[in-house]
C-alpha cells in the first residue's frame, strides 16, 4: 500500500467527485446485460434497474424475514375474500424522469403505466425470461398473448378482464385462480413501472435508454464496464422510517438515519470488476465504499469465528453478515429411465432408497463449507433458507455424514464390491453416478468432493461435462442423473422453495423431476395457507417425505460479507432487495 | 534403399559431440522413466489420498492455522431422537440395526500439518501431484504429437506426391481449419470426440495441429518427387505407394522427427491452455494444466506451492525437450547453425 | 499475376464454405441450446418454443444456413441473443481496446526480438549467444497462463504498481494505465520465441551468398548487417507478423480475460459461455475473410520482393 507511484494516486484522486457530491462507489462482478425490465435475466441488470424504476410495493428496509411495504401504490392491496382481485391505488404527484420521449411535458405516473409494463411481459417478441411471474396468472392475458404468436404483433389496447385502470390512479387485477403470493410478484423489481412513449420511441435500443420514476436515472453508460447513475431531481422523495429490530447493529443504523429525507446521494458509479483481487484491492484502496462479492479472499479479511479482522476494524471497516436466501443441494434424478438408459438412482424401492441414501450420508457438507465456500456458508437442512419466511431453524435433517453406516447400508441391501473395486448394483450389473457439471473450476472442486464422497463408499463416478446453457435443457429435459444445483429466493417465501419439488413443476423447475403424490397433496394445501404454524407442519411434513425418499442432498446456504468504508451511513444488505442505495448515506470522507 | 545410412550415423556422431543435447537427452529420459513408473502405479500410485491439513505449507515454511470452522453447529453431536412428523422412514430399522452394529470404533484420521512440498486445498501431496502429472502431461503431449505427426505427414505426401484434387482437397481443409479461430476449433472437436478424460484432450490437440506439419511435409514431397532417384524408382515399376512411403519419407523423416519433437513441447503447453478452459484432464487424474488451473484461486490467498511446483518441473522438461530438439536439428542438418 | 490473384480470390469460396459448414455444425449440434440460457430460471416447453422462434432456431437447417450466407453476404449478422447489442455495434466498440493493447505490444516486442536476434545472429557461436538462446528457451517453457497470474499478482496486487484490471474511458487513461500491464505480459511471452524465430531468419540471411560476396567486395561488417541482412531478414518477419494478426486478435482472450479488457477476445469467450450464436458467426467469418486476405497479401509480397519463387 505504501508504494503507490505518483501517477496512480492522482489518478485515483481525480476520480473522486471534485465538488463534495455523495457518490457511492461499487461493482457489478458479472457484465450486465441491459436495462429494459422485459428483456433481462440477470442479477446485476435487475439492480440497476431496481433503482431506476418504480414498483408498486418494496420491502421494508429494516424488517426481518422481509416484509412488504407500499412504494408506487399508496398502501399494501385491497385482496377480496376469494384471493383472486387485487385492487391498487397508486400514489398521485410521482413522474417519470424528464424525457425526449415525453416532448418536454412533465409525465405523470399513473396505473395504465402498470398495466402496459405487465402486458410487456406476454409480448412473444419480447422472450421474457422472467414471463414466469405473471404468466398463467392474470386473467386475459395469455389469450392475447396466443393470438399475438398467431398474428405476429401483441395488442397493447385491447381491453383486458384481468388488467383494468378504472380510472388513472386506480388498478385492478383479477386473477384466474387465488394467489396468496401475488403480492411478491408486484414487489419484484422487474415488475416497476416503464412509460410506452419512452419504450416505443427508443425501440430495439430500449436496454441501454431506461426512462422510469425512480430514485435515480442513467446519467452515464459504457456497456461491460461502467454505470453511472445519478440522483433523480424529480423523485417525489421517501422518508427513512423503519422499526428496528433488537440488532445492535439495526439499532444503530435507525438512530443515524432516522427521518432523513432520501435519497441522500447525489450519484452512484458502478465499475464492472470480473476479478476477485481487482475488486479486493479497488477497496482496499479506498476506490470503492462497499463490497460484498469477496467469497474467494474470505479468508483474509476473516476470522475463523465469523468476525472481521482486527486489522480492518482498527481501519474502520463494517462488516454487515447476512445468509442469502438461497440453498445448494445435490439432486437425484428420480425417474426410472433416463432417455432410454435405466436409471439407477431413481425409483421408490428400498434397493434405490438405499442407494441416494447412502451416497448422501458420504457427502461431508462441512467440507464444502470449509474448503469450497472457505468457511463462508451454513449448512443447510430446510429446504426453505433462512431470511424466508417458512424457514425453521429449529428442524435437523433425518440425513447424518456417516460414511461407515453408508458402506453397510449398501452392503446389506446387495451393492457388493465387484474385482475391479466399485460397488455394483444388486442385480450385478455395473453401477456409475454420472454428475454433470460445467467445465468451470468451480465446479470442478464441487466434482472432486463428490468424487471423494463416492470413492469412501466405493461408488463409481463419472462427470459429464457441458456448458450451463446445454445443462440447463438437458435438465429440464429430465435427462441428467445428478446435479449439484441451486436456487435462490425469487421472492421471500417460503413456496419460492417448496415448488422446486411439486410434481407439476416437472420440465420446469423441479429438476429432480419427483413427482409424489403425497408430497403433492400437502404442497397443494399448503399453497392456499399463509405463512403461520399450520403451513409449518406441512412444510415439516413434505421435508420429511422429501429426506424419507432422498430426492436431495441438501447442503448449505451461503454467507454474504458486506464490507463498507467507515463513511457509509446506514447500510445493512438487505435479503431481496439488491439496490439498498436509496437508503443509504455518506458521510463526509476524510480529506474532503 | 536410396537413404544412405550414412545420414542417421553422421548425425548421431555430431549428436554425441554436442555435451548440452547429450545432457538434455538424459533430462527428457529421466522424466520418461518417471511417466513409466507412474503409469505402472510403482510411484505416487496415492497421490490422490488426502494426507495433510488444507493447503498444508511447504516444510521450510512451516506450519499454519487451518481455515475457517464450519459455521454450524458441531457435526460431533450426536443425532438425538429425531420427530418423524408422521413421515416413517423406510430405512429407519435397516439404520438403527447397522449403528449397533458400528457403534464404539471410530476412525480418526491424523493430517501432516506440513509437506515438502505443501498441500492443495482437500490435502494432497503436491510433489506427489507434480510427478503424477509428469505422467499425464508427458503422455498426452508425446501421444497427441505423435497423431498429429502421421496426420501431418499422410496429408502432407498425399497432398504434395499426388497433386491435383486431392492437394487441393487438403488444401482447403487447411485453409479451413486455419481460418476459424483456435478457441472455436477446440470446442468443435471436443464436440465431435466427447470422450472422456485424457482421450479428448490427446484428440484435440492431435485433431487440430496437424497443419503445421502438413504444409511442411508437403513441400518436402513437392521437391522430392522430381528428384532422380524417383524417377528411377517409377522406372522400375515402383507403385505410388511404395514411391511415397519407401523411398521418399525416409528422406523427410528428419523433418518430421523435428517437428515430432516440437509439438510434443507445443501440445504439453497447450494442455494448460485446455485445462483452464475446462477442456482438460477429468478429476479421476491430474496434469500440470489442472494445477494451474487450480492455482488462479489459490494464488489469491497466497499460497503458491502448487503453481510454483507445476511451473517448475514442467519448465525443466520442456527446456531440456526444446534444446533437445534444437540439438536434432543441428546433427541433422549443421547447415543451419 | 493477376490470373494469380483471380484464382486465390475465387478460392476463398470453398474455404469460405467449408468454414460456414464447421460454425454452423458448430452450433447446431454442439454449441448448445440458448434458448433454455434465455428462458431463465422458471420456463415451460411454450416458452422455450417462443424463444426459439424469435431466435429462428426453429427453422429447418437450410433455411439456417441460407440466412447465414445472406448474412456473410451483407455483412450484418443481427444482433446477439443476450444483450441485444447488434454485432457490428459489437465489433465496432470491442476492437478498440484489443487494438489499444496489441499494437504496442506488436511494436515493442518486434523491435526489442529484432535487436536481440540481431546481436545474437552477430555474436553467433559464442557463449553469449548460446546463453541467451538458452535464456530463451526457459523462458518459453513457462506457460502463458503462469505469467499473467503471477505479474497480475505480484506486480498489481502486491506491490500496486498497476491496477489489477479495468478499462476507463480516455484512450490516454486506456493506453497509459490499463493496458501496461497487458503489454507487459505480453512482450514478455512473446519475446523469447521472437527472438528465436528472427534469429533464425537473421541467420538464413547472412548464410547467403550475397553476404560473403559483400564481405569479399570489402563492405564492413556494419553495414553488411544493418543494411543488407536487416533490409533482407525485414520481410519474413513482417510476413510473419501479418500472418498472426488474425489469429492473435480473436486469440488475445486470455490476457483480455484476466486483465479486464473489453476486447474481442473477452467477447468470443463470452460468446461461447453463453452460446451466443450471432457473436460466434461473426468472429469466425471476420477471422477467417481476415486470414485468407493476409495469407494472399503474403504470398503476393514473397512474389513482389522475389522474383525467382514460383507462385503455384
Amino acid at each position: 500500500m505504501k508504494n503507490r507511484l505518483l501517477f496512480i494516486f492522482l489518478f485515483c484522486a481525480a476520480a473522486h467527485a471534485a465538488n463534495g457530491e455523495k457518490i457511492l462507489r461499487i461493482t457489478f462482478q458479472v457484465a450486465e446485460t441491459g436495462f429494459d425490465p422485459v428483456k433481462v435475466h440477470d442479477y446485476y441488470s435487475g439492480t440497476i434497474i431496481e433503482a431506476i424504476f418504480d414498483t408498486l410495493l418494496t420491502y421494508d428496509y429494516l424488517a426481518r424475514p422481509a416484509k412488504l411495504v407500499a412504494n408506487a401504490a399508496e398502501s399494501l392491496p385491497e385482496i377480496s375474500a376469494d384471493g383472486r382481485t387485487y385492487v391498487f391505488r397508486i400514489r398521485k404527484g410521482i413522474y417519470f424522469a424528464d424525457d425526449a420521449a415525453f416532448k418536454g411535458r412533465k409525465r405523470e405516473l399513473t396505473a395504465l403505466d402498470y398495466a402496459y409494463s405487465f402486458r410487456r411481459f406476454y409480448d412473444p417478441r419480447h422472450r421474457s425470461p422472467y414471463a414466469f411471474l405473471f404468466t398463467g396468472k392474470i386473467i386475459g392475458l395469455d389469450e392475447l398473448a396466443e393470438q399475438a404468436k398467431a398474428s405476429g404483433s401483441f395488442d397493447y389496447d385491447a381491453p383486458v378482464a384481468g388488467l383494468q385502470t378504472p380510472d388513472r390512479h386506480t388498478l385492478v387485477i383479477r386473477l384466474k385462480q387465488p394467489d396468496l403470493n401475488f403480492s411478491y410478484v408486484l414487489a419484484f423489481p422487474l415488475t416497476g413501472a416503464v412509460a410506452r412513449e419512452a419504450v416505443e420511441a427508443y425501440g430495439d435500443e430500449s436496454p441501454s435508454h431506461p426512462v422510469g420514476s425512480g430514485p435515480f436515472l442513467l446519467k452515464r453508460y459504457t456497456r461491460s464496464s461502467k454505470i453511472v447513475l445519478a440522483a433523480n431531481p424529480g423523485y417525489r422523495g421517501k422518508l427513512w422510517d423503519f422499526a428496528p429490530g433488537d440488532d445492535p447493529r439495526q439499532r444503530e443504523i435507525a438512530t443515524q438515519m432516522q427521518g432523513k429525507r432520501l435519497p441522500r446521494l447525489d450519484g452512484v458509479e458502478v465499475s464492472i470488476m470480473e476479478e476477485t483481487q481487482s475488486r479486493w484491492l479497488a477497496f482496499q484502496r479506498g476506490e470503492t465504499d462497499i463490497e460484498y462479492q469477496l467469497w474467494d479472499v474470505a479468508p483474509t479479511y476473516m476470522t475463523d469465528d465469523g468476525k472481521l479482522r482486527p486489522e480492518f476494524v482498527r481501519r474502520g471497516i463494517q462488516l454487515d453478515r447476512t445468509v442469502d436466501p438461497e440453498i445448494t443441494y445435490l439432486y437425484f434424478n428420480m425417474q426410472e429411465r433416463i432417455g432410454e438408459a435405466a436409471n439407477p438412482v431413481g425409483g421408490f424401492s428400498r434397493e434405490r432408497i438405499a442407494l441416494r441414501r447412502a451416497i448422501a450420508m458420504s457427502y461431508k457438507v462441512d467440507d464444502q463449507i470449509r474448503i469450497i465456500r472457505k468457511g463462508q456458508a451454513v449448512r443447510a437442512e430446510y429446504p426453505v433458507p433462512p431470511g424466508v419466511a417458512g424457514h425453521d431453524p429449529g428442524y435437523r435433517s433425518l440425513i447424518p455424514y456417516d460414511p461407515r453406516a453408508a458402506n453397510a447400508l449398501l452392503e446389506k441391501f446387495g451393492y457388493r464390491k465387484g474385482p475391479d473395486g466399485y460397488r455394483r448394483q444388486p442385480d450385478g450389473a455395473p453401477l456409475v453416478i454420472r454428475n454433470a457439471s460445467t467445465p468451470s473450476e468451480r465446479d470442478r472442486q464441487f466434482d472432486e468432493l463428490l468424487k471423494r464422497s463416492l470413492d469412501s463408499i466405493g461408488v463409481r463416478l463419472e462427470i459429464q461435462k457441458e456448458r450451463f446453457p446445454e445443462l440447463l435443457k438437458l435438465e429440464k429435459q429430465c435427462r441428467l442423473m445428478t446435479r449439484m444445483a441451486a436456487w435462490i429466493a425469487d421472492y421471500p417465501d417460503g413456496d419460492n422453495f417448496m415448488q422446486l419439488l411439486y410434481g407439476r413443476n416437472i420440465n420446469e423447475s423441479n429438476n429432480a423431476c419427483y413427482r409424489s403424490k403425497e408430497f403433492d397433496r400437502r404442497y397443494e394445501k399448503s399453497r392456499r395457507l399463509a405463512d403461520g404454524p399450520e403451513r409449518d407442519r406441512l412444510y415439516h411434513e413434505m421435508t420429511r417425505r422429501m429426506e424419507v425418499d432422498t430426492v436431495w442432498l441438501l447442503a448449505d446456504s451461503r454467507i454474504r460479507n458486506a464490507l463498507q468504508q467507515p463513511h457509509v451511513v446506514g447500510f445493512t444488505k438487505h435479503p431481496v432487495l439488491h439496490a439498498e442505495w436509496l437508503y443509504l448515506d455518506l458521510a463526509p470522507r476524510p480529506g474532503d | 534403399m536410396n537413404a544412405s545410412p550414412g545420414v542417421w550415423l553422421l548425425a548421431w556422431r555430431r549428436f554425441e559431440r554436442d555435451r548440452l543435447g547429450l545432457a538434455c537427452l538424459l533430462v527428457v529420459l529421466i522424466y520418461g522413466a518417471v511417466m513409466a513408473a507412474a503409469a505402472a502405479g510403482w510411484i505416487v500410485r496415492d497421490w490422490s489420498e488426502e494426507v495433510a491439513v488444507t493447503y498444508a505449507p511447504p516444510t521450510f515454511l512451516g506450519p499454519e492455522a487451518p481455515l475457517g470452522a464450519p459455521a454450524a453447529a458441531a457435526e460431533a453431536a450426536p443425532q438425538g431422537a429425531l420427530e418423524d412428523y408422521g413421515i416413517p422412514d423406510p430405512l429407519a430399522d435397516d439404520l438403527a440395526e447397522i449403528a449397533r452394529e458400528l457403534a464404539g470404533a471410530s476412525a480418526t484420521e491424523t493430517r501432516a500439518a506440513t509437506l515438502a512440498l505443501g498441500a492443495d486445498k482437500w490435502g494432497r501431496d503436491v510433489l506427489k501431484k507434480a510427478v503424477k502429472g509428469t505422467e499425464t502431461s508427458l503422455f498426452v503431449g508425446l501421444v497427441a504429437a505423435a497423431l498429429a505427426a502421421f496426420l501431418g505427414t499422410l496429408f502432407g505426401a498425399l497432398a504434395g506426391y499426388r497433386g491435383g484434387w486431392i492437394d487441393d482437397l487438403f488444401n482447403w481443409l487447411y485453409s479451413v481449419f486455419t481460418s476459424i479461430p483456435y478457441l472455436l476449433l477446440v470446442l468443435a472437436v471436443a464436440a465431435v470426440v466427447n470422450q472422456k478424460g485424457i482421450l479428448t484432450v490427446i484428440l484435440i490437440l492431435g485433431l487440430t495441429g496437424w497443419t503445421g506439419i502438413f504444409r511442411l511435409i508437403r513441400a518436402e514431397y513437392m521437391k522430392h518427387k522430381a528428384r532422380e532417384y524417383v524417377l528411377a524408382a517409377d522406372a522400375i515399376g515402383a507403385s505410388e505407394g511404395r514411391r511415397m512411403f519407401v523411398h521418399i519419407l525416409p528422406n523427410v523423416s528428419h523433418v518430421v522427427l523435428v517437428q515430432l519433437s516440437l509439438h510434443v513441447v507445443l501440445f504439453i503447453k497447450s494442455e494448460v491452455i485446455l485445462s483452464f478452459l475446462g477442456f482438460g484432464v477429468g478429476v479421476d487424474t491430474v496434469s500440470w494444466g489442472s494445477m494451474l488451473a487450480e492455482a488462479q484461486s489459490e494464488l489469491i490467498l497466497g499460497k503458491w506451492w502448487q503453481i510454483a511446483a507445476a511451473t517448475f518441473a514442467m519448465a525443466v522438461l520442456v527446456t531440456a525437450f526444446s534444446l533437445l530438439t534444437d540439438a536434432l536439428r543441428d546433427a541433422l542438418d549443421p547447415r543451419l547453425k | 499475376m493477376l490470373a494469380y490473384v483471380v484464382r486465390r480470390l475465387w478460392q476463398f469460396v470453398p474455404t469460405l464454405l467449408g468454414v460456414v459448414l464447421l460454425v454452423f455444425f458448430l452450433f447446431n449440434f454442439v454449441g448448445g441450446d440458448p434458448a433454455y440460457l434465455l428462458a431463465g430460471k422458471i420456463s415451460n416447453p411454450a416458452q422455450i418454443e417462443n424463444i426459439r422462434r424469435q431466435l429462428g432456431v426453429d427453422q429447418p437447417y437450410a433455411v439456417q444456413l441460407w440466412i447465414f450466407i445472406k448474412q456473410i453476404a451483407s455483412g450484418d449478422f443481427g444482433a446477439s441473443w443476450s444483450t441485444n447489442e447488434r454485432v457490428s455495434e459489437i465489433f465496432a466498440t470491442r476492437l478498440g481496446p484489443s487494438l489499444t493493447v496489441l499494437v504496442p505490444l506488436l511494436a515493442i516486442s518486434t523491435l526489442l526480438a529484432m535487436a536481440a536476434a540481431m546481436l545474437v545472429a552477430y555474436l553467433r557461436g559464442s557463449l553469449t549467444d548460446r546463453a541467451i538462446m538458452i535464456g530463451c528457451t526457459v523462458g518459453q517453457s513457462i506457460s502463458i497462463l503462469v505469467y499473467i497470474l503471477v505479474f497480475q499478482y505480484v506486480l498489481a496486487y502486491q506491490l500496486g504498481w498497476f491496477p489489477v484490471q479495468g478499462w476507463g474511458v480516455s484512450f490516454a487513461e486506456n493506453l497509459l494505465r490499463y493496458s501496461l500491464l497487458a503489454i507487459i505480459v505480453g512482450v514478455a511471452v512473446s519475446l523469447a520465441p521472437d527472438i528465436r524465430l528472427y534469429r533464425s531468419f537473421f541467420l538464413d540471411e547472412i548464410n547467403q551468398d550475397y553476404v560473403r560476396t559483400a564481405r569479399a567486395k570489402g563492405l564492413s561488417e556494419h553495414r553488411v548487417m544493418w543494411v543488407h541482412v536487416l533490409r533482407n531478414a525485414a520481410i519474413p518477419i513482417v510476413t510473419n507478423i501479418l500472418l498472426q494478426l488474425p489469429g492473435l486478435l480473436a486469440g488475445a482472450f486470455l490476457i483480455e480475460r484476466f486483465f479486464g479488457i473489453p476486447g474481442i477476445g473477452r467477447e468470443v469467450i463470452l460468446a461461447v459461455e453463453r452460446s451466443d450464436f450471432p457473436i460466434i458467426k461473426a468472429v469466425t467469418i471476420y477471422v477467417a475473410v481476415a486470414t485468407m486476405i493476409v495469407n494472399l497479401a503474403a504470398d503476393l509480397l514473397y512474389k513482389a520482393i522475389d522474383p525467382r519463387v514460383q507462385l503455384k
